[in-house]
């Protein structure tokens, strides 16, 4: 009895995952398909889809920026004035930069294994390969920083510099593999019909 | 000798030839794959090799053996005597 029931928790449990996971993939098809239409075809140029990376990464060294005035500042009303500022212009600039990331890769870097194809899970590990390389550089920086500030008394580093560091690197961590992998992505293949047209006409490596 | 860096990395395929030849779109043939159409693009412009899993699906989806769609050689010209 006991076992029935359990079967039957679970083949309802699974029909539900079944459901789920379908519901999923057509919101991506129609999200995939939305991409396709609306992406700007200026992205279709590698200078252009570096210049949204630049912007990014730019953002992302804002981070940093803003934990070292609060470093070499804090606790004073300029770097709170200052912290204030400079996250606002993350926000306002951060999401429609990220947003704009995220199209031009087409959500690569947030999607399931499953969801991807092999080259794309390939471009997927090339990206995060080399964000990690940079995430090590950071977190060794960060800290040889804080243990050099930590064995002399004249650099102590405030309790808000340490948490706005912390910070900076959680949000290095999460996002610059999507920068990395605008920066890295192919230019987009010519559209179909004049493939088709190449390949009449005897086109074929 | 070992090969150049081009030579490991180059495969010349016949996709976009075969694609033409039996009317198929590229979207098509992906969803036949199971892959994005722009991976079926990038495989059309040599900038990327597939695995020997997709190479053999694309072969099989074709009905043809895998080396009259891929060659580490460049494929002769139609017409052409060599």
């Amino acid at each position: 009895m006991m076992n029935a029931k359990t079967h039957e928790g679970s083949g309802r449990w699974g029909e539900q995952r079944r459901k789920s996971q379908a519901r999923r993939a057509e919101r991506l098809q129609k999200m995939d398909a939305e991409l396709e239409r609306r992406l700007p075809a200026r992205y279709a140029r590698q200078r252009n889809r570096r210049i949204v990376a630049s912007m990014g990464a730019g953002l992302l060294g804002l981070l940093w920026v803003d934990a070292a005035i609060s470093w070499a500042l804090a606790p004073s009303d300029t770097a709170m004035i200052a912290n204030f500022v400079i996250l606002g212009v993350l926000v306002v600039l951060g999401f429609p930069v990220a947003g704009q990331l995220i199209a031009i890769t087409r959500g690569m870097i947030f999607k399931r294994e499953h969801e991807l194809d092999e080259r794309q899970q390939l471009a997927r590990l090339r990206a995060f390969s080399t964000a990690h390389k940079g995430t090590t550089t950071l977190i060794i920086l960060a800290t040889a920083a804080t243990m050099f500030a930590d064995g002399d008394d004249d650099l102590h580093v405030p309790s808000a510099a340490l948490f706005l560091i912390l910070f900076a690197l959680l949000v290095t961590h999460a996002l610059l593999p999507q920068v990395v992998a605008t920066w890295q992505m192919p230019d987009p293949p010519a559209e179909d019909d004049e493939d088709l047209a190449n390949a009449n006409a005897g086109h074929t490596a | 000798m070992s090969p150049s860096k081009d030579d490991k990395e180059h495969v010349f395929n016949r996709i976009p030839m075969l694609r033409a030849e039996r009317g198929v779109s590229r979207r098509d043939l992906a969803a036949a794959l199971g892959v994005h159409y722009q991976t079926i693009g990038y495989l059309e412009r040599g900038e990327y090799s597939p695995s020997l899993h997709l190479a053999l699906r694309i072969a099989d989806y074709f009905e043809v053996p895998v080396e009259v769609v891929f060659s580490l050689a460049p494929f002769p010209r139609i017409g052409s005597t060599s």
